[in-house]
């Protein structure tokens, strides 16, 4: 497999580095780069046990200019991008009749304004080389829309359209764009949930257990590689059954 | 052939290749419009492809929807805009940001 170009948004976080880690793991030659907010950890440890292929750089994913530096770091270096994962996300849970406007927005800005913003800057790049990859981690709750969860189930089904949309409008140049819907993932999201809940989320789930992260990485990874080449607009659910 | 010549044919190549038009480039006329009835019939994503292609290839930056509107008429419209920026282009070690 020929060397490739990877950013990972929210690469601090337990899926992040799942992913960030099966990129590493599937050939030597790829490189990725680790997009981080503010908590960067996880990252500067991988970046430092795989020097001169992994590396962090500061990435606010909801700023059009924090974007424009990241893609040209990544340019200056490798002088290519062939693969963006858009894995940042947050979610502020609340009934909608309680929810505050300052929570609808920052929920829609991290989750959907993100992948805009990141599509955007890395699209001149994608179509000069008339190639690229670009995988959204969405969620089942764009689906399933939960109570309690209208402004993320929001936000993922925006980023579902979105990813559809797109991928109409660039696939003739050689880009595909592919979202993948996760349900439970045993990642930090879910280390709040008491044995209770965690019980009564795990009976809900065919498979009756949480997926764990590497479990979403390989689809990322084989969406990402030249045998998926022509997959696009697909939503790719990974939830143990639940749909 | 001319250099004006020469540029436009350079620019009807690269629309064949990146636009993956089934035409070759001979076929495409000089001040053929583009879009539109009795035109070439490209459509936005060509546009956008053409834009990038300029940038990659000749350093041509069109910066908004209003200046693309303007170039990309016909070949004739981008082997024009093509020619003012090289002509305008800094010498080497020099920058500055040239648009159309």
């Amino acid at each position: 497999m020929s060397p490739r170009v990877i950013l990972i948004t929210g690469a601090n976080g337990g899926l992040g580095q799942a992913i960030a880690r099966a990129f590493l793991q599937e050939s030597p030659a790829n490189l990725v780069w680790l997009g981080v907010r503010t908590r960067r950890d996880r990252t500067d440890k991988l970046a430092g046990e795989n020097a001169d292929r992994c590396f962090c750089l500061g990435l606010d994913v909801t700023r059009p200019e924090s974007w424009k530096q990241a893609v040209a770091e990544i340019l200056a270096r490798h002088g290519r991008l062939d693969v963006l994962v858009n894995n940042a996300g947050s979610h502020e849970d609340a009934l909608l009749a309680t929810m505050s406007p300052d929570s609808w927005q920052r929920v829609l800005a991290a989750n959907l304004d993100g992948v805009f913003h990141g599509c955007q800057a890395v699209l001149p790049t994608m179509i000069g080389q008339r190639h690229g990859r670009i995988i959204t981690v969405a969620s089942l709750s764009a689906l399933l829309a939960p109570p309690g969860q209208a402004n993320y189930a929001a936000a993922k089904a925006g980023v579902i359209a979105l990813t559809q949309s797109l991928a109409k409008e660039v696939a003739r140049i050689g880009i595909t764009v592919n979202a993948l819907c996760p349900g439970f993932v045993e990642t930090d999201a879910l280390a709040g949930l008491t044995a209770e809940e965690r019980k009564a989320a795990e009976m809900r789930i065919p498979m009756r257990r949480f997926g764990r992260p590497e479990e979403i990485a390989a689809p990322v990874c084989f969406l990402a590689c030249p045998d998926a080449s022509y997959i696009t607009g697909s939503v790719l659910k990974v939830d143990g059954g639940i749909l | 052939m001319d250099s004006n010549a020469t540029l436009k044919q350079d620019i009807k190549q690269m629309m064949v290749e990146n636009l993956m038009l089934q035409i070759t480039a001979r076929e495409i006329g000089d001040d053929q419009a583009l879009f539109g009835p009795g035109s070439l019939g490209l459509d936005s994503v060509d546009a956008l492809q053409l834009v990038v292609a300029l940038d990659k290839k000749y350093g041509l930056k069109i910066p908004t929807p209003e200046c693309a509107r303007e170039v990309l008429q016909s070949v004739a419209t981008m082997a024009e805009a093509v020619a003012n920026h090289l002509a305008s282009a800094p010498v080497e070690g020099q920058s500055s940001p040239h648009t159309a």
